[in-house]
């Protein structure tokens, strides 16, 4: 269908998308390593239970943890080798998970083991599929997915999430640009679990080969967004493709909508036309300080060292090595850590690109408030944390509503950090529930 | 692996900080500034001097007396002292002998600034306060012996005794011209506050940079004028003389839209300069004396009430109509209900 135009929301911020760096790279595959480190928790929710033990021999795509619950996720291995050991390793985001660590045998088959083919791809048959080759939201949250499949207002519309606005991010856009046709499958696959006919595909302007792929399908209803940041966030992802607004503390069920992200959708299109476990995602390697930037597929469970050894190491004087974006990924100390569902890229930039200055006090200027695209009241949330008074923060700031995209950081003349103020407060809300 | 530095989240930031948005200020600050050097001479230049010397002498030592190290002061220094000392002057007469603007700088710096926790913290403007203070403490000087700028009006008429302001509010009619008002030609006045012109510039820059939003000294402006043709039995002639004498455009551009002292919210900020225009227009009526500071003074006692009640919706949120619309429904679906157990 004849792409439209999208409603713009007010607010937020607008910077240089640096995707040129990786953008015209082509999806190119990532050799099995040698050691795969496949976290537990990779999703959000209960980690998953493990059911293999030291010494097993596995094969790619055996299932190595089964679902704890029913907010987890299955976890399948990468590669075919041995289990050497399940232990405590650090994950990027400073915690520590339980890791399955699984020595690869050089001269086994690294094809993965399929699951058995579904007869008919029914609603419940493809839900369930989802579940079973345990697929979460990889645009970085890493909810569940056959969870938000089954919501439970009645929904009517599909919104797929190509907006990606994090800048130096490109992994989606080059599946979009290469696999259309997969995708579009698994956009149709989605819908059909669902049971919704409508499916609008939401593009950021910057994309526009990616718009005139999608508007070459018939069913397909294709949004162009105004480029600014954060579109891919659900609520406004949602106002600017359809109109409606999702109440505060509602979820976007409740304005009848769902939203899937383009990694999401061909993971889908992988279960269950191709019957493959979730096991690997491509990640966009980028920044200026890396050789040789690209968009690979990688095994969960790669290190992140071998990642960079392949685009060809470090270049220039390093600054700061992100997991994830700029805006919403976490700094990390080293390249020391494994891939997961979650991650979509690893940056690695130059100090001039990052920001170093100390807080400054306050000087109540307002910026926050004015680009807060969820109309809060920023300075005020950090305030009432830093005074201790979290339920004024609650209040005055409304911090519940807070979806701490990081624009009113970006933007604050004293560099304070209103995300943390922020993650602070809510961790202290659900501590005194 | 070098050295990389760990942080929180958002890892990029605008460029934008609190030192640049003051260097702006003072930028925009200095156009007045030189015009007021212009018209008054020497004088004018020596109390600027001294104000801005004095301010950033006080903050210095009051660190100082705080234990902070030299370095680290001259470090962190954001030029807000500047603004202050720089605005504080403006706003004084240049006739005023050196000790006045050595001690309301003090004044503001000391008491209404750093007492309170410094920059950010403070809960009125402290220049706005100094110039209160050198008012009320150095009154014979603030308010008579008003010399004429060396630039005479375009007209070639002789200025009067009084500034235009307190003579006209006392009746009579204006002696120079509304071009000699907006350029400050032979008009009597404090140090910054005669040529409009110049402060326009300063205004635009700022609106430009986008240190402060042209709609709120505008609406402050354009609200005074308003009520003061009201109060004058709607003689429209008195819109133009109305604000270009005084200090309205000095109070509105600069001293008001001063981000530690107004509201934090759009809304709450169009509410501030509305009753900044409607006291303004009505005390200079009813006191026949300059208020722009007294009223702007009273409106930043105000700001943390407007602050507490008029706060941005949040995204998603119903609007006043659907509350409302909502409301009605529940009552009417609730009286429905009762009417129907009613007639069980």
């Amino acid at each position: 269908m004849k792409a439209r135009n999208g409603k713009f929301f007010s607010r937020g911020v607008h910077f240089r998308d640096m995707k040129f760096i990786s953008k015209d790279c082509p999806i190119s595959r990532l050799e099995a390593p040698n050691i795969a480190s496949i976290a537990l928790q990779q999703h959000i929710g209960k980690p998953a239970a493990p059911v293999v033990a030291v010494g097993d021999t596995v094969k790619c795509g055996q299932l190595i943890a089964k679902a704890d619950g029913f907010v987890s996720a299955n976890i399948y291995s990468s590669v075919a080798g041995k289990v050497i050991a399940i232990e405590k390793r650090a994950n990027p985001r400073g915690g520590m998970d339980t890791h399955v660590v699984i020595s690869r045998d050089i001269d086994a088959d690294d094809t993965f083991v399929p699951l058995e083919p579904l007869k008919e791809k029914t609603k419940e048959t493809i839900i369930a599929r989802i579940a079973e080759a345990g697929i979460v939201g990889m645009g970085g949250a890493g909810f569940p997915t056959f969870i938000k499949l089954s919501p439970k207002t009645p929904v009517d519309t599909l919104i797929i999430n190509a907006a990606e606005c994090e800048p130096y991010l490109t992994c989606d856009y080059r599946l979009m640009v290469e696999q259309t046709d997969k995708l579009v499958e698994g956009f149709r696959l989605i819908a059909k679990a669902l049971g919704v006919s409508h499916i609008i595909v939401g593009v950021e302007k910057n994309k526009p080969d990616a718009i005139s792929l999608f508007e070459k399908y018939d069913d397909l209803d294709v949004v162009i967004l105004r480029k600014r940041y954060p579109m891919g966030s659900e609520k406004h992802l949602i106002y600017c493709c359809t109109g409606r607004r999702v109440p505060p503390g509602k979820l976007p069920a409740d304005a009848g909508c769902v939203v899937q992200n383009i990694a999401t959708s061909y993971a889908v299109y992988e279960a269950v036309e191709l019957n493959k476990p979730l096991f690997e995602r491509v990640v966009t390697v980028s920044g200026q300080c890396v050789e040789n930037p690209a968009n690979l597929i990688v095994r969960f469970g790669t290190s992140f060292d071998f990642m960079l050894e392949k685009c060809g190491g470090i270049k220039g004087d390093i600054g700061m090595i992100i997991d994830g974006g700029p805006m919403m990924g976490a700094t990390m100390l080293s390249t020391d850590y494994y891939t997961r569902k979650t991650d979509s890229g690893l940056l690695l930039l130059p100090a001039s690109e990052v920001s170093l200055s100390n807080p400054t006090p306050c000087i109540s200027c307002g910026s926050c408030a004015r680009v807060c695209p969820m109309h809060l009241m920023p300075m005020d949330i950090d305030f009432y944390t830093q005074a201790g008074d979290y339920i004024m923060a609650k209040e005055r700031g409304g911090v519940l509503n807070c979806i701490e995209c990081g624009s009113c950081a970006y933007v604050c003349p004293a560099s304070r950090a209103l995300v943390q103020s922020i993650q602070l407060c809510k961790q202290k809300l659900r501590e005194m529930k | 692996m070098e050295k990389v530095i760990v942080s929180d989240s958002p890892h990029i930031r605008g460029k934008r900080t609190t030192r640049g948005i003051m260097l702006d200020v003072v930028i925009a600050l200095l156009p007045a500034a030189v015009m007021g050097c212009v018209f008054f001479g020497v004088n004018a230049l020596v109390t600027i001097l001294i104000s801005v010397a004095a301010s950033v002498a006080t903050e210095f030592v009051y660190s100082l007396c705080l234990k902070k190290k030299p370095l680290e002061i001259i470090r962190s220094f954001d030029f807000t002292s500047v603004v202050t000392g720089l605005l504080l002057a403006m706003c004084l007469p240049s006739h005023v002998k050196w000790y006045v603007p050595l001690i309301s700088a003090i004044f503001a710096i000391a008491v209404v600034k750093m007492l309170f926790g410094g920059t950010g913290k403070n809960i009125v403007n402290p220049a706005i306060t100094g110039r209160v203070f050198a008012f009320i403490a150095f009154q014979s000087m603030m308010v008579s012996g008003w010399v004429a700028p060396t630039i005479a009006a375009l007209d070639g008429n002789v200025a009067t005794g009084a500034t235009e302001l307190t003579s006209m509010l006392g009746g009579n009619a204006a002696s120079v011209s509304l071009l000699d008002m907006f350029l400050g030609t032979g008009m009597m006045g404090c140090i910054g506050e005669t040529c409009k012109l110049a402060l326009l510039i300063g205004g635009i820059y700022l609106v430009v940079r986008k240190v402060i939003k042209w709609q709120f000294p505008v609406t402050y402006i354009v609200v005074e004028g308003f009520v003061a043709v009201c109060l004058a039995k709607f003689d429209f002639a008195q819109f133009l003389p109305s604000i270009l004498s005084g200090g309205l455009f000095l109070g509105a551009i600069f001293m008001a839209t001063d981000y530690v002292t107004s509201p934090n919210s759009t809304a709450g900020n169009y509410v501030y300069f509305v009753a900044l225009g409607v006291l303004t227009a009505v005390l200079r009526a009813a006191t026949k004396i300059e208020v722009v500071s007294f009223v702007i003074l009273l409106m930043n006692l105000l700001v943390p009430l407007i602050n507490a009640y008029i706060r941005p919706r949040p995204f998603g949120a119903p609007g006043l109509v659907e509350r409302i619309r909502a409301k009605i429904e529940a009552k009417k679906a609730a009286k429905a209900a009762k009417e129907e157990g009613g007639k069980q």
